[in-house]
């Protein structure tokens, strides 16, 4: 057995493609994705205004948006309005607020107006506006609430409490600290590309296969089992490689919080069995190689998805999040985020461990099933 | 006699196609036995069932007299077989292509390093040892291909088609390689179509027609059994065979006749009786027609063997 562990090892090494499948994509994947996440977290949204009053409350009203965190007001008193809407209506432009002329006088007399002209096919980008500017309305009505009291002879502690909401939300991040885009996308890329080792898998046992090899090591002294498990061995030891290197760029080059080293390595040996188990069980049930690249590019895509391991599977239709519980990508992942996001031990991972660990044996005794019809076929 | 394969009523079936049909053969200990036979006629079916690749549908294989079936492990440590296709990990190193042969007969350490350097300077390519096998022509790559099953030094040899596809040099290397062996004590078997090379290495052979053995002995028994004796003669005037009574059956072969008779000898000597008496007869050549195995297939099937 070792001696097969140690030729597919060599194998592997001549491969390139291996190292770029394994490891240089899944890394790629990590740093195009992390920087561009990581700008829309930092990144702050445009208002376009167009101001036709030029008074004093209408640049009040620009400056309050202006001072709002994530906000920048850009006005371009160059461009007319009905320009900045044809741009919307090709799609050039998201959003635009157009401050009417008689804002002042309108605000005076209870009539104030604006218009907030939105592209419906960008509501990511407009419905923040769109909010703070009824935010904003809301704050002008109790400020006229509040004139009304103060005429009415109410003091401005009276007024305080009669206009003081009913209801108080207080955010509290539990995990604030520790949660940011790279804990989704590191260990959501490392469990998606864990599972293109079954790829390598089905390639080398066919190319065993229709080389006559494995017909030629049946006529030798050595046992089935050990040529399978010398197949096996070097795939999931490449596996513990991967996930090691992609975790540590994580933690070195983004700060990425590990959280337990000994749960997240065990999530890894769970997770190399369970992509190897699955693997080798493909490999040996497959037709063709291109039926076993199919069936992988549908596990590992269509899993990556449902797990959650591109956004949040919270974000998914509920249906496609029960979907996500039925792939092993969803237990790793979710065990990789309980561990680094919320800080979880062995005892709140056992389930995720164990549900991986069947998966695997389970293409394990699967592999064990198939491998003497397959060897038969590959004796002709 | 000391018989080291005996192979009795074997059978196999792929699907309605009979590959072996009730084969039986058996194979003396220290010969090079020549399985002979057109491509599709069940000899790389023989040589799986008999390397344990393949199991048999019935029948019975005695290797070294040990069950081929039950105590397989125990004969294929005896056996080295030499696949008809070139069954090499392109991209390693022919060391490293052995390094995993040997590991598969459990040769390890000083002994392992031993016989690569053995085998590599018995196949020439002692030199070319640490190139990747890619970098090899395909005479080079048979050469590995055979070295790689005799590393644990096996009594029985077993070769399927190694020639297929290579240069003249490369070929006349295997066959220095074959005969080294055999003087050395090795069965070997080797399984071709091509009957020159049978005729070439071979002491014993078998001949397997469509699952079938046709024909098996030694070489000139085989000859003397099937093989049409004959005289070829080039003359340049008019000859009539009709006046010869021993010659049973004549025909025209490139510039001359070739003349089937069972007394070669007799027809030859009548021939040139006679044209020393009339001067008839302006002989250019005469001599003995060499039988070939193509003569014993035909003989026996009707058929030429590269149909």
């Amino acid at each position: 057995m070792k001696n097969i562990v140690i030729k597919e090892f060599k194998l592997m090494i001549k491969e390139k493609g291996n190292f770029f499948f394994l490891i240089l994509m899944p890394l790629l994947f990590i740093v195009v994705f992390g920087s561009i996440f990581s700008q829309t977290a930092s990144s702050t949204l445009i208002v376009n205004i167009q101001d036709l009053d030029h008074s004093a409350a209408s640049q009040a009203f620009i400056k309050q948006i202006g001072q709002l965190k994530g906000f920048q007001v850009k006005e371009d008193s160059r461009s007319s309005v009905s320009s900045e809407i044809q741009k919307i209506k090709k799609g050039n432009l998201s959003s635009l607020v157009v401050i009417d002329k008689g804002f002042e006088k309108g605000l005076r007399n209870g009539q104030g107006m604006i218009h907030f002209y939105k592209d419906a096919a960008q509501p990511a980008s407009t419905a923040p506006i769109q909010a703070i500017l009824q935010n904003m309305s809301a704050q002008y009505r109790e400020q006229k609430l509040a004139q009304s009291l103060q005429a009415g002879g109410m003091s401005p502690q009276q007024i305080g409490r009669t206009l003081a909401a009913p209801l108080r939300i207080q955010p509290v991040e539990e995990n604030g600290s520790r949660f940011d885009f790279m804990s989704q996308i590191v260990p959501g890329y490392t469990v998606m590309f864990v599972f293109f080792i079954m790829n390598s898998m089905v390639r080398r046992f066919f190319q065993e296969k229709e080389s006559g090899m494995i017909a030629r090591i049946q006529g030798t002294p050595l046992n089935p089992l050990s040529y399978l498990a010398g197949m096996w061995i070097p795939s999931f030891i490449s596996v513990l490689i991967q996930c090691t290197v992609l975790l540590a760029c994580g933690y070195f080059f983004y700060h990425l919080h590990l959280g337990n080293p000994f749960a997240v390595s065990l999530i890894v040996i769970c997770l190399a069995l369970c992509g190897t188990g699955l693997g080798l069980a493909l490999a040996l049930i497959v037709r063709s190689e291109n039926q076993g690249l199919g069936v992988t590019q549908l596990l590992t895509l269509g899993g990556a998805i449902v797990a959650g391991l591109w956004f949040p599977s919270d974000m998914l239709p509920s249906f496609a999040q029960k979907i996500g519980y039925f792939t092993p990508q969803y237990w790793a992942m979710s065990g990789f985020q309980d561990v680094m996001i919320r800080g979880a031990g062995l005892g709140s991972i056992w389930k995720n461990l164990i549900i991986l660990i069947l998966i695997g044996l389970a293409g394990l005794a699967l592999a064990l099933i198939r491998f003497k019809p397959f060897v038969r076929s590959a004796a002709h | 006699m000391e018989t080291v394969v005996d192979i009795h009523q074997l059978k196999k079936q792929f699907g309605s196609k009979a590959a072996l049909d009730d084969v039986t053969f058996s194979i003396r200990k220290g010969s090079c036995f020549g399985l002979l036979g057109p491509n599709g006629a069940g000899k790389s079916t023989a040589m799986k069932i008999l390397t344990g690749i393949l199991p048999a549908d019935g029948g019975s294989v005695r290797v070294f007299g040990l069950d081929a079936v039950r105590q397989r492990q125990a004969v294929q440590r005896q056996v080295g077989y030499v696949p008809q296709e070139i069954t090499l990990y392109d991209k390693l190193s022919a060391t490293d292509n052995l390094k995993f042969f040997g590991g598969l007969y459990g040769i390890k350490g000083g002994l392992l390093k031993t016989r690569m350097d053995e085998v590599l300077r018995e196949t020439g390519l002692l030199d070319r040892a640490n190139d990747p096998v890619k970098t090899f022509s395909g005479g080079m790559k048979r050469r590995i291909n055979i070295a790689c099953a005799l590393l644990h030094q096996p009594k029985l040899l077993i070769l399927d088609e190694p020639t297929v596809g290579i240069d003249p040099q490369s070929r006349n290397h295997i066959f220095d390689m074959i005969r080294h062996l055999r003087d050395s004590g090795v069965t070997i078997i080797y399984s071709t179509h091509y009957m020159e090379e049978v005729e070439a290495l071979c002491d014993d052979i078998a001949i397997i027609d469509r699952g079938k053995v046709i024909a098996q002995g030694h070489l000139q028994d085989l000859f003397d059994h099937f093989a049409q004796k004959a005289v070829y003669l080039e003359t340049d005037r008019p000859f009539h065979p009709e006046s010869f009574a021993s010659i049973k059956k004549s025909y025209t072969r490139d510039r001359g006749w070739v003349l089937e008779t069972d007394q070669p000898l007799s027809v030859m000597r009548s021939i040139l009786d006679r044209n020393e008496a009339d001067q008839s007869l302006k002989i250019n050549a005469i001599e003995m027609v060499k039988p070939s195995l193509e003569d014993v297939f035909l003989s026996l099937t009707g058929t030429s063997l590269r149909d």
